[in-house]
């Protein structure tokens, strides 16, 4: 499937990368924690209270700054959107299972498009092959009949495969 | 007390959730017990060797979704993973998981190792995993191996994109369903 790059959240992207770069950096220690660890065991492993609430905000407060970049970046790196279309009138309920939502039967529901009967869901994937089908009603299974077929369909259910460059 | 032995249970403790790390909570959360062992011994059979474990994982949970029985499920995930050491044999020890996955399905679709090989020797520096996509897409609607090898080989010839290959793939379905319709092409 041949889709524009997102090109606008590349400066999200810089961010995010070099917030996770700080945090997988290694954390020096104090060589002497060691004996300060020993030596609180040996105590009876009575703590004294407060010492670790600041490193706990850290950990709160850097949580939470990554969880709002992700957030406001909105789509990983190197990913691109795919919009899936199925017309399928009398259903009341689609969704579209595959190796992206490790065949998750109520993990992507599609939704009603203003023509009647058409369903559509955008994914947001990396490039590679992927494969998947459609499940009406959570009992009848479709391949979707826009992409190739699957020669891969192991279980007896035909699936389709969606190629993302 | 020594002072050596708390170190050591720590160390004890990290190393144990080292090893409960490797193993993949989707299977346990999934499969039945030993539906997940089995599959668990062919991922980490797959890790070893350096092949990736993925497609396994996403094979045996498809099978699971689909209804299928443990047996089937095993077979299939073997299969998966006997497809993707030939498909590293043809492609090389640095093709990577998205490359390796689809020469998996091009071998199954029915196509040689050789073609893979050819492409391999003409697209170096650019995955392979659309070229190798698309190939295999030409071959199960229909058209004949060695033609769709041809076509694909010319693109790589002359470091076409990958979107370019997905436009031949258009093209072609396009030429077999006018040519199934009995219209003139």
């Amino acid at each position: 499937m041949s889709m524009t790059p997102d090109t606008g959240l590349e400066r999200d992207d810089d961010l995010l990368h070099r917030v996770v770069t700080e945090l997988r950096r290694p954390v020096a220690l104090d060589p002497a924690l060691d004996t300060r660890v020993l030596d609180v065991i040996r105590s009876g492993g009575q703590r004294r209270p407060g010492r670790s609430m600041p490193l706990a905000g850290a950990a709160l407060a850097a949580g939470v700054l990554l969880a709002l970049l992700v957030g406001k970046a909105g789509a990983p790196a190197g990913t691109r959107e795919v919009r899936l279309r199925l017309s399928a009138p009398s259903s009341s309920y689609v969704s579209v299972v595959g190796d992206f939502n490790d065949w998750n039967p109520a993990g992507t529901p599609l939704r009603p498009t203003g023509n009647p009967g058409v369903w559509t869901v955008e994914l947001r994937l990396k490039p590679g092959r992927y494969h998947y089908a459609f499940l009406l009603d959570g009992r009848r299974w479709i391949r979707d009949p826009a992409e190739p077929p699957n020669a891969e369909s192991d279980f007896g259910t035909p699936t389709s495969v969606l190629t993302v460059s | 007390m020594r002072p050596i032995r708390p170190i050591a249970v720590l160390m004890l403790l990290l190393l144990q959730a080292s090893v409960l790390a490797a193993q993949d909570r989707r299977l346990g959360e999934r499969l039945d017990p030993g539906t997940a062992a089995a599959v668990q011994r062919l991922v980490d059979s797959a890790h070893a060797t350096g092949l990736p474990t993925e497609p396994l994982v996403q094979k045996a949970l498809e099978g699971k979704t689909m209804g299928a029985s443990a047996e089937r499920i095993q077979e299939a995930v073997g299969a998966l993973l006997d497809r993707l050491v030939h498909a590293r044999d043809a492609l090389g020890p640095d093709a990577g998981q998205a490359e390796l996955t689809a020469g998996a399905s091009a071998l199954r679709a029915g196509l040689a190792p050789a073609s893979l090989r050819q492409l391999h020797a003409l697209r170096t520096g650019s995955s392979l995993a659309v070229p190798i996509s698309v190939l295999t897409d030409l071959v199960v609607q229909g058209l004949p191996p060695d033609e769709a090898t041809r076509e694909v080989l010319d693109l790589a010839r002359n470091g076409r994109s990958d979107d370019e290959f997905v436009a031949l793939r258009r093209r072609m379905e396009e030429r077999l369903r006018t040519t199934d319709s009995g219209a003139p092409p």
